[in-house]
């Protein structure tokens, strides 16, 4: 799983690295315009198209029916009828570029929410490290050392909660760039990467994962933690970031999507697509 | 008649907040006024409560260095204020150049005549009119309201007729802010998000600090299961819902079973806090319906671990980046400070005197609070001085006045509340921050150009507070005041126990008598005309004789009649007298909210030990000017003119005051 991970991230790695000074607006147009173009190929290829152009007519057909008959109630319904009828059939011809657009954005946006989701740290600014135990392990009694980087400082000593079996330490970043903790339980050592004062549009990791499917799908960036290990996670908790659009504030997600769709319908005639 | 408690009448129905936050569409835009350059600019600082006395003292020590060289430069006097010397009716002279007759606030605290309970003097609230109810839920068809109630035009509005450019910091007494397109703050009497003075929430395991009738703020009892933590941080009342429910956050603490140290997780943010430590402004959102929150902000402070589990949370300020209620003008100021330097005290009275007088926070945690405000407040006069290039600047500072209010007792050994132990400590208080102020002057004379005019001024001054006078009582103990069951004395407030078909006088507010009145109160019996005047006099007579029985000292210097005292439209609507208390008296905790207690009077012991809502002439402000100042005794009011007069306006008809330069 790691390798394609490792493989997908990079991709997106290469698309962005030329507008990483710049407005995060530029990376999210980009990738946008990009997704939309998928969208409109993925609907060329894999759906009926004649046939949405067929359903589509008749639709058309059946709305100037409406018109032309409104005085007749029964002609009426029975175009109603018919417009309801061929919108189902224009569903399932879309059902199938849906199914298959599915999986590939869920995995796109797994990834975009690691550029666009989170805030690196400024120096100065704290923060929490928590570390997840493996099951089996007592974090009042875990042998553990968390070594920081030159460029963090840690800022309290460990507060253990055995419930969740968590151990949490507030720190803060010194220096920008990417610093660094190892954290060594057991004779293993693991590393989480820190992300402070980084460009305007970066790769921000808040966990490292568990070695499972499911946490290593949602935590693609960094390399799950081995599973000789007794720790499943550890997370920084990252200031989230949203997209400031003429002084609103609105969630990525939102802009991905709308450009997404704007981009789609304004390219459909270019590539001849029938929506 | 309305039943109403100490808790109701702070909150003063505030819910309307609520339903505020549903906010205008043209609060959305950010308004841009034309103003013109001006060649002359002033620049006016404003420190509450700022003594003359300890200012004269302190500078010619050489410790206000800054206050010393402004002094050379142009000049200072004691500035006189206002009548009674409260902060609301004194900030209300200074802004609007009536004095209490013109401009309607005559105390903190006013009275519905016709069912004698108190209100606040300077807004109004009213909730939404129009509504629909769906089952449980009420939905609004218009907003609620909230009314400034000083009448009368703001300097500042004057200086726009003229397009003269004006920001205005904190400016007490303008909450909501008046209508302008000037960008102003609005200052003390700004509420928290409860809609009250600032209500903090304490949790604590100690059964011992559990009180159930505690001004300013609320304590609730926790339970520490396994090292963890449960309760509900209360929030505004949910007007969108019957009975306006109280809304709340749950929140979990969870705490080290060795280390000093807790996590608090609260809706999505989690941080640790050591023992001993302050967190920095943590915003809640109180949800009403699914579409509509109230945003705040807060501060959490772990006061202890173990053995008992303590943590205080501020008074939920009103959040810069959405306003609950209308802070600034224009509404994208406030924001605009929001995004300049993140959440910031938006409560008019932003330090928790009241955790400290209840025991809460002790001195070095008060202080270090005080402390926070202070650097804010420093952090945006920066900011604000740097692009100060035309017009007029005030700048306000609340520091001074509060700090005053709860450490003057280390510097009066007379004081029931002195402590040498803590004077050890803490005896510096004033003096810091009276050299605070030193430093804030020395930053803006340092940016000024020979075309600034520089004014610091305050608005009243301080005197010791060390012994209270129950003046309902005394209106009791003389006749004036009959009570229904005498057994019940001093158990109710808002004169519940009152005979008003032969009660004669009564008391409201820290400085207020009024008459009961017959055709203007409820049950007024007494005659306007001869009856009332004579009546007027007798109590006047009366009071000004009164003494202390443990010392023998006067306790009021002079009883004012407004009458005479006061000028303009509002003069009908004032107490009948304003009562001037001598240096050391002040009106008891309880008789400002209509509760007539067996004792007249009784040393002072609360930490609040400084005041000044005493006679004016016992605690004048002070005024410095780079300008030669000619008057001889300048009074807040004649600010008002002055300005205008530095910008070429002429003063308007109504206004009292005279020019100074």
């Amino acid at each position: 799983m790691w390798i394609f991970n490792s493989a997908f991230g990079k991709i997106f790695d290469a698309l962005f690295l030329p507008f990483r000074d710049m407005s995060p607006w530029v990376g999210m147009i980009l990738v946008s315009f990009l997704t939309g173009l998928l969208m409109l190929f993925v609907f060329k290829w894999t759906s009926n198209q004649q046939g949405i152009q067929k359903v589509k007519n008749r639709i058309k057909a059946h709305l100037l029916e409406l018109r032309l008959f409104k005085d007749s109630l029964s002609q009426s319904l029975r175009s109603q009828g018919n417009i309801l009828r061929c919108n189902l059939k224009y569903i399932s011809y879309s059902a199938k570029p849906m199914l298959v657009m599915i999986l590939p954005l869920i995995l796109i946006i797994i990834q975009l929410n690691f550029w666009f989701g989170y805030e690196s740290l400024t120096p100065n600014e704290s923060t929490i490290l928590k570390i997840k135990l493996a099951e089996d392990q007592n974090p009042l009694e875990a042998q553990i050392a968390v070594q920081p980087s030159s460029g963090l400082v840690m800022e309290t000593l460990p507060l253990r909660i055995e419930e969740s079996q968590e151990i949490n330490w507030r720190f803060s970043a010194t220096q920008g760039g990417m610093q660094e903790f190892t954290v060594t339980i057991d004779g293993e050592t693991v590393t989480k990467k820190v992300a402070v004062a980084q460009k305007p549009l970066s790769k921000i990791s808040p966990q490292k994962p568990d070695n499972n499917f499911l946490d290593q799908v949602l935590y693609p960036v960094e390399a799950p933690i081995k599973s000789q290990v007794p720790i499943k996670t550890i997370e920084i908790q990252y200031p989230s970031k949203s997209m400031n659009l003429f002084g609103w504030e609105i969630h990525w997600i939102i802009a991905y999507f709308v450009l997404s769709i704007i981009f789609g319908f304004a390219f459909k005639g270019v590539f001849k697509v029938q929506i | 008649m309305p039943n109403i408690n100490r808790r109701e009448f702070l909150k003063l129905g505030l819910s309307a907040g609520s339903l505020l936050a549903l906010g205008s569409p043209s609060d959305l835009v950010t308004k841009v006024f034309g103003k013109a350059d001006t060649h002359t600019k002033v620049l006016i600082l404003g420190f509450d409560g700022m003594d003359a006395h300890l200012t004269n003292i302190w500078m010619n020590q050489g410790k206000l260095p800054a206050f010393e060289r402004l002094r050379n430069r142009g000049g200072f006097t004691p500035l006189q204020t206002s009548l009674p010397p409260q902060s609301p009716v004194a900030w209300s002279n200074f802004i609007t150049g009536l004095n209490p007759g013109g401009h309607g606030i005559f105390d903190f605290i006013h009275r519905t005549p016709e069912y004698y309970l108190p209100t606040f003097s300077s807004t109004k609230t009213s909730d939404s009119t129009k509504t629909i109810s769906i089952g449980n839920l009420v939905l609004p068809l218009s907003g609620g309201t909230i009314e400034n109630m000083m009448q009368g035009r703001a300097f500042w509005q004057i200086l726009e007729d003229h397009d003269i450019p004006a920001t205005i910091f904190k400016m007490p007494s303008n909450f909501p802010p008046v209508e302008t397109k000037q960008k102003t703050l609005s200052g003390m009497g700004t509420p928290d998000i409860t809609g009250s003075l600032g209500e903090f929430n304490y949790y604590t395991t100690e059964v011992t600090e559990l009180q159930e009738d505690l001004g300013g703020g609320e304590i609730h009892e926790v339970y520490v299961i396994g090292n963890r933590v449960e309760a509900k941080l209360p929030g505004p009342e949910n007007a969108f819902k019957k009975n306006q429910p109280e809304s709340s956050i749950d929140f979990k603490v969870f705490i080290d079973p060795v280390h000093p140290l807790a996590k608090i997780v609260i809706q999505d943010q989690e941080f640790i806090l050591q023992e001993k430590e302050w967190s920095r402004w943590r915003r809640v959102r109180f949800p009403m319906i699914p579409t509509q929150s109230v945003s705040g902000i807060c501060m959490f402070y772990l006061k202890q671990v173990r053995p008992d589990f303590k943590l205080y949370i501020s008074p939920i300020n009103i959040d810069p980046a959405a306003p609950a209620m209308p802070i600034s003008t224009p509404a994208s100021y406030a924001k605009e400070l929001e995004k300049e330097f993140g959440p910031f005290y938006t409560k008019g009275l932003p330090a928790d005197f009241k955790a400290m007088s209840n025991g809460i926070l002790d001195e070095e945690e008060y202080l270090a609070q005080d402390d926070t405000i202070l650097e804010e407040r420093k952090a945006m006069f920066e900011y604000e001085l740097s692009r100060f290039d035309s017009g007029l600047l005030f700048y306000y500072v609340s520091s001074t006045d509060q700090r005053q209010h709860m450490f003057w007792r280390f510097l009066d050994p007379q004081s029931p509340m002195y402590d040498p132990a803590l004077v050890h400590k803490h005896g510096t208080a004033i003096e810091d921050i009276y050299r605070e102020a030193d430093n804030m002057l020395d930053m803006a004379m340092s940016k000024a150009d020979k075309d600034t005019i520089i004014m610091v001024m305050s608005d009243h001054g301080f005197t010791p507070f060390r012994r209270t006078f129950n003046i309902n009582s005394w209106l009791k103990e003389n006749g004036y005041i009959r009570l229904i069951n005498n057994r019940r004395q001093g158990q109710e407030e808002a004169f519940m126990n009152t005979d008003w078909s032969r009660t004669k006088a009564y008391s409201y507010g820290l400085n207020s008598l009024y008459i009961n009145l017959r055709g203007r109160e409820g049950e007024g019996i007494v005659n306007p005309g001869a009856e009332k005047e004579a009546l007027v006099r007798e109590i006047v007579q009366k009071l000004e004789k009164v003494a202390d029985p443990k010392t023998g000292e006067r306790v009021i210097t002079k009883a004012y009649i407004t009458q005479e005292d006061y000028l303009g439209s509002q003069k009908e609507k004032a107490p009948e007298i304003i009562v001037g208390y001598n240096r050391g008296f002040r009106t008891s905790w309880s008789a400002p909210l209509g509760r007539i207690t067996k004792e007249v009077f009784a040393d002072n012991m609360d930490k609040w030990s400084g005041d000044h809502c005493m006679d004016p002439a016992v605690c004048p402000g002070i005024l410095f000017s780079s300008e030669k100042i000619r008057s001889d005794s300048p009074a807040l009011f004649d600010l008002t003119p002055t300005i205008l007069s530095l910008f070429g306006i002429e003063k308007p008809d109504n206004m009292v005051g005279k020019k100074i330069f």
